[in-house]
């Protein structure tokens, strides 16, 4: 017997069998039920700017409340460090039910959505993206959300104290104050590119983010002299500003909109139609915000350098011949990885890459993986992002490696500091790709990236917590050490 | 451990240039039953005539779709290795189980 | 508002924060065990640890918060937490996960909650006898990650594998999707540090020993301490029985063009006896009608196909190989149509995600809905599973005569042990909580009691996995349970003399002479 009754039995109807509900074959009458219960929606709010946002994010949010199941905690990096439910993906959408409902405002909430580093797992890793987002056309939007509390808390005048400096000193400088007490600049925004001999302006730009910038100048320097290598042409911008992405991210979303305005018309004036990302944040910028700013208008073409780079390789027109003695394992930046789904390329590289012996730990296990550098978390809470990235480094120094590679800028500043502690070397995908192309970069790797190169030079760190591989090999240099082969017994030196 | 993850193609790749306009349009909706559609091969849609009045649509560009799709599969692929080294294919089995139950002599199909 | 019987003992008695003096006087207390970044006061502290995930009247949210929050890190900070709630009188509520769909972490009278979730360290891997100690707020997955390293794994598998935790595993006695080859949390879960709600700490398991799976000694006061929804204490560290991990997995769907083929088939399948058999599920034909709305695998199906069958099977290759092939004659023989790897491969491996997705709901006449998941898991015998699922589906037809605020997401039945005796059958219905008001609420609560009564008539358990504490349901537990429910309100009293540790849950209220009282709250 089936559980549908063609006949239908006395006093059955539509509803008495299985259906789908909106076929258009389906019974009319399922259509003609009069409603006797729903209640009312909840009566609009005497804020004009909660009521807006409401209208907003109601229904984003509720898709998270009426779920409730928090599948995304065990991905969250601040959830894992803190475990406190108040700072939960779960929470920050439960959050602003709780303020349609006017049980919560703005006030009342502000301070929670600081722990929050915009990684996008808890969006990625949430059924309603992965089972259902594509689907309806309907994802859940943590990141979203948490970005327009943010700004909801800014325009109703509840401030963080040091987002609010940070950004107060951007607007200033038209920079990030990434170097804390010496000031950034216009005049210094391209230093880094001393020596180098790069255009101005031109139909291909390449954006260099305010940490590369101006703190760890060795990648902008690793991807120029990359570019040039291959013949691939490209210039500098005339006036770079800040992307305006991390006042986006911050909630100062006005001051956000006029850096990207700048840069919009900066290009424009310079005929600019590409735009080369080096930095994963400034790629969510371009491809995210700026789309949202300008609408149509906006018809820059947003080229990724790690793309540029894999291509380049495919085509044989760079090739990596100097063997790397490092035993690796991969970052994969969260704005590349689970927020873009970008996780190949850099992979493609890093095999290409003579010497190096590369421990994968694949994408998926990566989704709980995060540097705790996004999100403007290490402006207010630094000591937050510390524990994020050892945490990170924690998993690293279970494998049998030495070096931690990355592909974001912003990531390596605090993964470094955790590094330094387990004796790790935290090393840009590009600097490394670079090296293994015969390049003498140059430039900064930060302060703890500078300290560990140096030692390097004498003494080879990390390399003492090998076990295998290269392990002691105090005969074979760091760097471009090419006596040293990758798997490790053509050293003569086994590992301990 | 990473090279297990299926790597799907078609469509553009994640790291493809990004254009604007190109992100705002999808292959053309081809219906596949009364209350569903497909875009991308893989990627079914619900039909958007169901999404006009609770809840609407967000605006989703083309590599916000592939990406949830093909996420969806590494994560399903991450669960069966989370869980046991191997799955075995139940084809495999059935194929053995009609083998073993043809009359002999008789072609297998 | 419909009128309807208030339920003793579960109706909130209303949002009574404790007096300011109280508060501060708490407050100092706690600061003499715990940290000032583990006691959290604020609104938003409160108000998320104040639900789960089964649907509410949102409006009366805050009839449910706690006055605070703790977070401890070890069994001593807990017991010591206790013991300052049990001095002054004010309700403790052990939360973990918060995954649990009977409210049981839900405070009814205000109070502490014990939230565990920083006690998440792995204390011992025993790779000798095969156990590993934990704190009970780690989740399954992540332990799971580190067991793989050594080539172990811990077979707890609801649904909420990625977020239910092993302290609200313990607290529910919960359900594993597997259970059928390895047992459920009750087996798995060898012995743990239990804090009583007088504060003082006690070790138990099989025996007192820690890593014991049969004792005969003494009373057998594991399963007491399991399962209670946090009403005779907080379990803080527990030892838990380990399995090598699988090295083959198969779980095969089959598609069917009745209901009444697919249930036979089931019921064959549980009963073969196949070592290697983990479980077996059925989908009955509104599950498939269901699937249909937004599933990639069921949307392009035939018509024809109205019910399915999933049978999964862990162990080594070959036993499963052999396993599968015995299982795969008998599915045959039922008329079952295999419906291919990439489909039995997927939908297993998607087995904990598809439940509670707001937008599997529709208005009748298919406008998509945010509506949240509720989960009757009556725990049946398979000879009244159909009973059971037509008397529920016509409940549910009611409720969608009267309202879109409902809707029915169809049924599964999935084998509790390996033998096919018994069945969590569970209807999933869909409740449109944005519009979920008084009224609303009271239909839902009726439709409850009714859904609960239905099962025990047919000699039923109300719940296989996630509790009988809501409204609704829990009115029935003294008639499933018989003079059974006088020894708990006697075990309940005789642990628990203040009435501090969860009040308000499973009518233990009625324990004490001032019944519905509970706490003093002065
Ligand atoms: C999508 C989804 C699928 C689900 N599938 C299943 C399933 O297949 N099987 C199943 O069994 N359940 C299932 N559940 C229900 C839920 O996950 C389980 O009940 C789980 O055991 C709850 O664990 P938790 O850590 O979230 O506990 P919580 O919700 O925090 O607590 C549950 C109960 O245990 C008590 N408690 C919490 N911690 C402790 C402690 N340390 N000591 C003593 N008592 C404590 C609480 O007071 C409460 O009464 C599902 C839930 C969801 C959302
Ligand atoms: S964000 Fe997603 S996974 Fe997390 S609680 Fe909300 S619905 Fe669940
Ligand atoms: S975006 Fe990342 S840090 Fe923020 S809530 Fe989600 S998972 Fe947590």
């Amino acid at each position: 017997m089936t559980q549908v009754h063609p006949e239908r039995s006395e006093g059955a109807d539509a509803l008495s069998e299985p259906f789908t509900p909106g076929a258009p074959s389906n019974p009319p009458e399922l259509a003609q039920y009069p409603e006797t219960l729903a209640g009312a929606v909840p009566v609009p709010l005497a804020d004009p700017k909660t009521r807006a946002f409401v209208d907003e994010w109601r229904n984003a949010s509720y898709n998270c409340f009426s779920s409730g199941h928090k599948f995304c905690r065990e991905v969250c990096p601040v959830t894992q460090v803190e475990r406190n439910e108040s700072w939960t993906p779960t929470a920050f959408h439960a959050n602003v039910v709780a303020m349609e409902r006017g049980e919560l405002e703005i006030a009342d909430i502000a301070a929670d959505y600081v722990n929050c580093t915009q990684c996008g797992a808890c969006e990625l890793r949430c059924p309603n993206t992965l089972f259902t987002g594509d689907f309806y056309r309907f994802r859940t939007r943590t990141v979203d959300v948490v970005k327009a509390v943010r700004a909801l808390a800014v325009e109703s005048g509840v401030h963080q104290p040091e987002w609010q400096s940070w950004n107060e000193r951007t607007d200033l400088r038209t920079h990030e104050p990434v170097l804390g007490e010496t000031p950034v600049s216009q005049e210094k925004v391209r230093d880094w590119a001393e020596g180098l001999d790069i255009p101005i302006g031109g139909e291909t730009i390449l954006f260099v983010d305010c940490e590369a910038a101006f703190y760890r100048t060795s990648v902008p320097r690793a991807v120029a002299q990359m570019l040039q290598l291959a013949g691939y042409e490209f210039g500098l911008m005339q006036e770079q500003w800040c992307c305006g992405g991390p006042a986006a991210e911050m909630g100062y979303v006005d001051q956000a909109k006029k850096f990207a305005r700048h840069n919009l018309d900066n290009w424009r004036a310079s005929g600019t139609r590409r735009v080369l990302v080096l930095d994963p944040h400034d790629y969510i910028s371009f491809t995210e915000d700026y789309p949202k700013y300008f609408g149509d208008e906006y018809d820059i073409e947003v080229v990724l350098v790690i793309e540029v780079l894999a291509e380049l390789l495919r085509e044989g027109k760079l090739t990596p011949s100097v063997p790397v003695d490092r035993a690796i394992t991969y970052h994969d930046p969260c704005r590349l990885n689970k927020r873009k789904g970008i996780w190949k390329e850099p992979r493609e590289l890093l095999r290409a890459i003579p010497g190096l012996r590369f421990e994968d730990v694949d994408r998926v296990t990566q989704w709980s993986y995060c540097s705790g550098g996004g999100g403007g978390l290490p402006i207010e809470k630094p000591e937050l992002t510390a524990k994020i990235s050892a945490m990170r480094l924690e998993r690293a120094a279970e494998l049998d490696i030495d070096t931690l590679v990355s592909a974001c800028p912003w990531s390596e500043r605090p993964l470094s500091e955790a590094g330094d502690a387990e004796d790790i070397d935290v090393v840009d995908l590009h600097e490394l790709f670079a090296q293994s192309l015969g390049i003498t970069v140059g430039g900064s790797r930060g302060d703890v990236g500078d300290k560990r190169l140096a030692q390097e030079r004498t003494g080879v760190p990390g390399r003492a917590r090998r076990t295998r591989g290269g392990g002691g090999c105090g005969g074979c240099g760091g760097g471009g050490g090419g006596g040293c082969g990758s798997n490790g017994g053509g050293c003569g030196c086994g590992g301990h | 451990m990473a090279e297990h993850l299926p790597q799907t193609p078609s469509a553009p790749a994640a790291s493809a240039p990004y254009r604007r306009s190109e992100q705002l349009t999808p292959p053309p909706a081809v219906p596949v039953s009364e209350v569903a559609q497909t875009t991308f091969e893989h990627v079914y849609e619900v039909d958007p005539r169901l999404m006009q009045q609770h809840v609407l649509q967000q605006v989703f560009p083309n590599w916000d779709t592939l990406r949830i799709m093909r996420s969806r599969a590494d994560h399903l692929q991450w669960m069966h290795q989370h869980f046991a080294s191997t799955v075995i294919s139940g084809s495999e089995i059935l194929a053995e189980v009609e083998a073993e139950a043809a009359p002999a002599g008789q072609p297998l199909r | 508002m419909t009128a309807t019987a208030e339920p003793m003992g579960t109706t909130p008695l209303g949002n009574r924060p404790l007096e300011p003096a109280r508060l501060d006087a708490l407050v100092q207390a706690l600061r003499t065990v715990l940290a000032d970044d583990q006691i959290l006061t604020n609104k938003t502290d409160r108000y998320n640890r104040a639900r789960v995930p089964a649907p509410f009247p949102v409006h009366r949210w805050s009839e449910r918060l706690p006055d605070l929050a703790v977070l401890p890190t070890s069994t001593e900070q807990v017991a010591q937490i206790v013991r300052i709630a049990n001095e002054m009188r004010i309700p403790v509520v052990p939360r973990d996960g918060g995954t649990g769909l009977t409210d049981g972490a839900v405070p009814m009278r205000g109070g502490i909650v014990v939230d565990v979730k920083r006690m998440n360290q792995i204390h011992e891997i025993d790779l000798v006898n095969r156990t590993v100690t934990v704190g009970t707020g780690i989740s399954m997955l992540k332990l799971n990650e580190r067991l793989a390293q050594h080539g172990l794994f811990y077979p707890d598998d609801p649904a909420s594998y990625p977020c239910s935790l092993v302290g609200g595993r313990i607290g529910t006695s919960g359900w594993s999707l597997i259970g059928s080859r390895y047992g459920h949390t009750r087996d798995l879960v060898l012995s743990f540090d239990h804090v009583l709600p007088t504060g003082d700490i006690l070790h138990v398991g099989d025996g007192i020993g820690g890593k014991i799976s049969k004792s005969s000694s003494g009373f057998q006061m594991k399963h007491l301490f399991m399962g209670h929804q946090g009403t005779l204490g907080i379990a803080t560290k527990a030892t838990l029985k380990l399995f090598p991990k699988p090295e083959a997995e198969l779980s095969p769907f089959w598609a069917f063009d009745n209901y009444d083929d697919a249930y036979a088939c089931t019921g064959a399948l549980a009963r073969a006896g196949v070592a290697t058999f983990a479980g077996a599920v059925l989908f009955d034909e509104y599950k498939v009608a269901y699937l249909r709305r937004d599933d990639e695998a069921y949307i392009p199906q035939p018509g024809d196909v109205r019910a399915l069958v999933c049978s999964v099977m862990y162990g080594y290759e070959d036993e499963v190989r052999a396993g599968g092939k015995r299982l795969f004659r008998i599915a045959k023989e039922h008329g079952a149509r295999y419906l291919g790897d990439e489909i039995s491969e997927g939908d297993w491996a998607a087995r904990h995600d598809r439940y509670a997705t707001p937008l599997h709901g529709r208005t009748k006449d298919g406008q998509v809905i945010p509506m949240s998941w509720h989960c009757e898991d009556a725990a049946v015998n398979y000879a009244n599973v159909p009973a059971v699922s037509k008397a529920w589906h016509e409940i549910i037809a009611r409720l969608r005569r009267k309202s879109d605020v409902f809707d029915d997401w169809g049924m599964f039945a999935y084998t509790s042990a390996n033998t096919g005796v018994d069945y969590l059958t569970e209807i999933d219905v869909g409740i449109w909580e944005q519009r979920l008001d008084d009224a609303a609420w009271a239909a839902w609560v009726d439709a409850k009691r009714e859904i609960a009564a239905v099962a025990i008539a047919h000699n039923a358990s109300m719940s296989a996995c996630h509790g009988s504490c809501r409204e609704g349901e829990v009115d029935l537990l003294p008639e499933e349970l018989g003079r059974g429910f006088d020894v708990m309100l006697d075990v309940k009293r005789a642990l628990d003399p203040n009435n501090i540790m969860n009040p308000g849950k499973y009518l233990l209220d009625g324990a004490y002479d001032n019944a519905c009282e509970g706490t003093s709250r002065g």
